[in-house]
């Protein structure tokens, strides 16, 4: 079976040099800074806080940090990926209930855990382009105070109730409900399209790459450590408001050993053949949490005599054929960076930080090993051999989601704030400035990854 | 072969009177002697100007997975032909008893899209009377022409086995080699099966066979519990090939062991391309994830 690839600079792809001559430079978007507040385990601390409530105190948090009350921002822009209905307009909501002016426009974007990366890179666009000068990116989630619809028979009859003009139209629409209709449908992991759980489906990814469950225990160990350190280092210090009693994210294990992470059972791909080498500890949990992060333009950082960590260079999104096997479920990314770093003439080793998102040990490791295969870089990226390999110690280097967590929206605002300070902190390297590299997965196929650079 | 003319009928026949007549033949059958004959009717069986309910159709459609189109799925309109389908089985001079007949196999051609709005004329015939090593088969070949085109749109053959019915003069075929050994794959999707998927399917196809709504129902005709509609398990299959299969093409599936309820089945798909990397065709197998026992295999194909 021949599987064509996604080559680095495809027929879709029109970067010609004489186009992108054509472009004008347009003028930086750079990172001033971040907030968010501790993520937690669901059924923790923020059990009955709502999307709206952590948002709002992720967003006061960033207004307190940088002196943005009664400011008029350019843009607001966050999402959450398990949304009530009724939270339709959550950012603005959220917005309202701060202490930005209530004239600040803001929108809700949804791209499952993407969103978060995907709301600094529409806003960072809009600032290039020279339509705001301000914004502010986010993203929020709660899988604790998740949104439990009504069974879809209870629904029908409902809105057939509400169609039906007569008594007894009424009357004959209630009849229909049965007992069971009365069981409500709670959201779930599950792909829409294949039913597979996304740690089923990442099992058969690990599988397919021969991951090994040493290599997993020990990415999600180096998290636990590497977030550790960094809480002890006050890294987050100027990046984290406490609340509702936590200071740290819960998730976080700085005892956990690999002899500990070694005892744990296999909870997903135990149905393969393969063996199952995925667990509780080197899986992501369920968390509640909200991050933001303030992008401006150079002149309105300046103006308002505030940092420039970072600039926000480049992204770029990309989505697999993974329905019928094709590739893994989050194995976008490995597609994304290679035509990412095309676009930009780079190389993977030209990077001081890898920042890639830890949905389970296994979706990095899967990611690394693609990168590193010389068949996948020829038949599926189009390349001369193997696309790269990368430091490891440059990898995660202050801990990632499987130490911190992963409220689905706030990841992308966690990782941003947290590589902007560690690239401003760097500053150059080899007379440029320092590199960093984002990449996160997500459900549907789907990732969205992104360049900054120092400042 | 002298032409038969086909037997015209007014309206779709009703399934559920076809059933309770198939029950009154088996056991006049029971009681007088069963059928001697051992051809099959040659009478075709057609309904004209049939129009599918498009609430029908919606609900069909996202029971198995499809998009709400206009385009009828493959699968309904194998459940439209059904009732007419039966009632040619169900004819005196049908040699084999209807009730308990097991369905093996399911050959559609879908030559070109037909749509809601489109008024049909049905046929149903059966033929190919043959062996098997545990009974007897026939197929049912059903077409499907919009009214007053002679071109067929969709045309299916539905292969059923009589259990333990051998007729004179319809020799056993020598027995097929071993079935080769099933090699599990990894699965692309995995199908929990609520203990109502049964009920949900007779309510959009219209077929009530009493094996697939509640366990008491087919532990009365003796089956361990309900087991789910072949055709249900095979229009999700294709539904799950999705897009790539065009307007036209051809839908195979063979049925093995049945979807006891409630169950998971996982299901594997693996495309196929022509050198040009053009899509040939969509093969799926479905098992059992539990005891990797094979539920049912087939195909979806360029036309």
């Amino acid at each position: 079976m021949s599987v064509e690839g996604q080559s680095v600079t495809g027929p879709q792809e029109s970067s010609t040099p004489v186009a992108t001559a054509a472009v004008p430079t347009p003028r930086r978007a750079v990172v001033v800074g971040g907030n968010r507040i501790p993520f937690a385990r669901s059924g923790g601390a923020y059990t009955k806080s709502s999307n709206q409530d952590m948002l709002t105190a992720a967003l006061d948090g960033l207004i307190a940090r940088f002196g943005l009350q009664e400011e008029r921002i350019g843009e607001v822009a966050a999402g959450a990926v398990l949304k009530h209905s009724r939270d339709f307009n959550l950012t603005r909501e959220a917005v309202l209930g701060s202490a930005l002016s209530a004239e600040t426009p803001a929108y809700d974007l949804q791209q499952a855990c993407a969103t978060g990366l995907e709301t600094v890179l529409g806003l960072a666009n809009k600032i290039k382009l020279g339509q705001i000068d301000s914004a502010i990116a986010g993203g929020v989630d709660s899988a604790s105070d998740a949104p439990i619809a009504v069974s879809e028979g209870l629904r029908q009859v409902l809105l057939d109730l509400n169609r039906a003009k007569t008594l007894p139209q009424r009357l004959q629409v209630l009849s229909r409900l049965r007992p069971k209709d009365l069981s409500p449908d709670a959201p779930n992991t599950g792909e829409p399209r294949t039913g597979l759980s996304m740690g089923e489906h990442q099992a058969l990814t690990t599988a397919q790459w021969n991951v090994s469950r040493e290599a997993q225990d020990q990415l999600a160990f180096a998290s636990h450590r590497n977030l550790a350190a960094a809480y002890d280092a006050g890294f987050f210090d100027d990046l984290m408001t406490p609340y509702r009693g936590l200071t740290r994210d819960s998730n976080l294990r700085a005892d956990t050993t690999l002899e500990k992470l070694a005892t744990l059972k296999p909870v997903f791909g135990k149905s393969l053949g393969a063996e199952a080498t995925m667990t509780a500890g080197n899986s992501t949990p369920l968390t509640d949490g909200a991050s933001t992060v303030l992008l401006a333009a150079e002149e309105w950082a300046d103006a308002h005599d505030l940092p420039k960590l970072a600039a926000v260079v480049d992204g770029e999104a990309a989505a697999v054929d993974f329905v019928h096997g094709k590739d893994g479920l989050l194995m976008a990314p490995a597609f994304a960076v290679p035509r990412l770093l095309a676009r930009n003439g780079l190389t993977l080793a030209d990077f001081d930080f890898y920042e890639i998102h830890e949905a389970f040990a296994g979706t990095v490791l899967s990611t690394l090993a693609a990168w590193e295969d010389e068949e996948f870089g020829r038949t599926r990226l189009g390349l001369d051999g193997a696309f790269g390999t990368i430091d490891r110690t440059k990898l995660n280097v202050n801990g990632s989601s499987l130490a911190a967590g992963h409220p689905f929206a706030a990841t992308g605002g966690r990782i941003v704030a947290s590589l902007a300070k560690m690239l401003h902190a760097k500053g150059s390297v080899d007379g440029r400035p320092a590199r960093g590299l984002v990449s996160i997965c997500a459900a549907g196929g789907q990732g969205v990854v992104a360049i900054l650079e120092a400042l | 072969m002298t032409t038969v003319q086909p037997v015209i009928l007014g309206e779709m026949p009703s399934l559920s009177k076809l059933y309770v007549n198939a029950a009154a033949q088996a056991a006049r059958r029971r009681v007088l002697g069963s059928h001697d004959g051992s051809d099959l009717p040659e009478a075709s069986h057609e309904v004209r100007g049939v129009t599918p309910d498009v609430g029908n159709l919606t609900a069909f459609q996202h029971l198995i997975g499809e998009t709400a189109s206009d385009v009828l799925p493959a699968g309904f309109i194998h459940a439209l032909a059904f009732p007419l389908a039966i009632s040619v089985m169900n004819r005196d001079d049908f040699p084999l008893p209807l009730l308990g007949m097991i369905h093996l196999s399911n050959h559609v051609e879908q030559r070109s899209p037909v749509l809601f709005s489109e008024r049909l004329d049905i046929t149903a015939r059966v033929e190919n009377l043959r062996g098997h090593r545990s009974g007897t088969q026939l197929d049912v070949v059903a077409e499907v022409r919009v009214t007053g085109s002679p071109r067929i749109r969709w045309r299916g053959v539905s292969t059923y086995l009589a259990k333990g019915v051998f007729l004179p003069g319809i020799d056993k075929p020598s027995p097929v080699a071993s079935r080769s050994d099933f090699k599990v794959p990894d699965p692309t999707a995995l199908w929990q099966l609520g203990v109502d998927t049964g009920r949900a399917y007779a309510a959009v196809s219209g077929d009530f066979n009493p094996i697939h709504l509640s366990v008491l129902s087919a532990k009365a005709l003796g089956m361990r519990r309900s087991i789910a509609h072949g055709m249900y398990l095979a229009s999700r299959a294709l539904a799950d090939v999705g897009a790539v299969k065009g307007d036209s093409f051809s839908w195979h599936v063979d049925f093995e062991a049945p979807v006891f309820l409630p169950g998971r089945v996982a299901l594997d798909i693996s495309t196929v391309q022509l050198p040009g990397g053009t899509w040939q065709k969509s093969e799926f197998v479905a098992w059992n994830p539990r005891s990797g026992r094979r539920h049912f295999a087939g195909a979806v194909a360029a036309l």
